[in-house]
């Protein structure tokens, strides 16, 4: 668990306006505790966080995505993680299914490909 | 590392803005978070990166090109990507919105597996697939075999005679049953046939290869021969040759026939007699089964 300090510190060029930014748009979303007078100074971020703000600050500073296309560029992303979990987890439940069913689900799929 | 110019595509005198033109054309194509399914594309972008964080700073640049420094050293220190995190990048906070997820995975599922409809109007069930494996015999003359299904129900599958190896059974309404008063789906089957060791099929005529010996080739004979309602009996004419088709009429598939293909064996062990015999033979036809062979050569 890191605070926000620890954060900037690991970016040379960010400043702490505009990580507070970030965060107010909801691309990361540290773990606040519910007291609405707590300092940003007391938000806590994990591992996840942490790459997650490495993301956005790539996006930003070596990819040159404007801010305005940030939204649209975190939602696809977004949409391609959940759906490879989605897949994955769909992956995970089919190994538990007898042979037939793995042969079956593996057939449809090839048809379903060829239409 | 390689020549940081070259990894990027650029000239060795360009300008900092086409060199961080070139950086940023790579970056979107190679950023380990934007190709989550590709391994191999976090080297790539450290090595571009770690291009570019040479090149981006003038003092490093000027010393790399006077030869001062190599192109090693550079690297930045490890990190974990947003990538590295696996389930809970697609989980958690950061999934896409609710709405999508849920309702997404409930239409695939749908879709694959033909779970019932939600909702009130009558929807036609789902079909189902699948495969059957069954012996030359069955599939030949007909047969029922049982198929267990996944969820522990049987079906009764009647192979009609002279099914096809890939032939696809469809048997109406016993698929996924409708929603709201719409009607079953089919079970479609897919019949594999398993091949025999001594039948094999043309059409509706099935073919066997018959081992005959010598003698029975040169003299004739009677031999039992199988067919797939049990053998009878077969007369070999003296002087049949090897590869000599027979037929016995109406003995293949629905109507088809057997045709018998003899081929001639010679003994395997020792035939003094046979030897002796064969060497100071004189045919009283003599003839070269090669003749006509040269030409083609």
């Amino acid at each position: 668990m890191m605070k926000l300090d620890a954060i900037i510190a690991r970016f040379p060029d960010l400043e702490l306006v505009e990580l507070t930014a970030w965060i107010e748009h909801g691309w990361i979303q540290p773990a606040i505790p519910p007291a609405p007078d707590l300092a940003p100074a007391e938000w806590t971020f994990d591992g996840l966080d942490l790459a997650r703000v490495g993301l956005v600050y790539d996006l930003r500073r070596c990819l040159g995505v404007e801010e305005e296309m940030m939204p649209l560029v975190l939602s696809l992303l977004d949409q391609v993680y959940t759906l490879r979990a989605t897949l994955k987890a769909m992956t995970g439940a089919l190994e538990h299914q007898p042979q037939e069913v793995r042969a079956a689900v593996l057939a449809a799929m090839a048809r379903l490909k060829h239409h | 590392m390689d020549d940081p110019y070259k990894l990027l595509g650029v000239e060795r005198g360009a300008d900092d803005a086409t060199i961080q033109k070139a950086y940023r054309k790579l970056a979107k194509l190679h950023h380990p978070d934007l190709n989550p399914g590709k391994p191999e594309a976090e080297a790539k972008f450290k090595e571009i990166s770690a291009a570019y964080a040479l090149l981006s700073d003038p003092e490093k640049r000027a010393r790399f090109d006077r030869g001062e420094i190599d192109a090693e050293g550079t690297e930045q220190a490890a990190r974990h990507f947003y990538r590295d995190f696996g389930d809970r990048t697609g989980s958690g906070k950061y999934r896409s919105g609710p709405s999508f997820a849920d309702e997404d995975l409930e239409s695939l599922l749908r879709e694959a597996f033909g779970h019932q409809a939600r909702g009130g109007f009558a929807m036609r069930g789902a079909d189902m697939h699948y495969t059957l494996a069954v012996d030359f015999i069955a599939a030949a003359k007909g047969a029922v075999r049982r198929l267990t299904l996944p969820d522990g129900a049987t079906l009764d599958v009647t192979i009609p005679a002279g099914l096809k190896d890939g032939q696809v059974l469809r048997l109406k309404g016993k698929g996924q049953p409708g929603a709201s008063g719409g009607p079953a789906g089919d079970a479609l089957i897919e019949i594999t046939v398993t091949p025999h060791r001594f039948f094999r099929r043309e059409g509706n005529d099935v073919i066997i290869e018959l081992p005959v010996t010598i003698q029975e080739a040169v003299v004739g004979a009677k031999v039992r021969v199988p067919t797939i309602d049990g053998p009878v009996n077969l007369t070999i004419q003296p002087h049949s040759n090897s590869g000599t088709r027979l037929r016995l009429k109406g003995r293949g598939i629905a109507g088809g026939h057997q045709y018998v293909e003899l081929r001639i064996v010679i003994p395997s062990g020792e035939e003094p007699e046979l030897e002796a015999f064969l060497a100071s033979w004189q045919p009283k036809h003599p003839s070269d089964p090669r003749a006509g062979m040269e030409a083609a050569s």
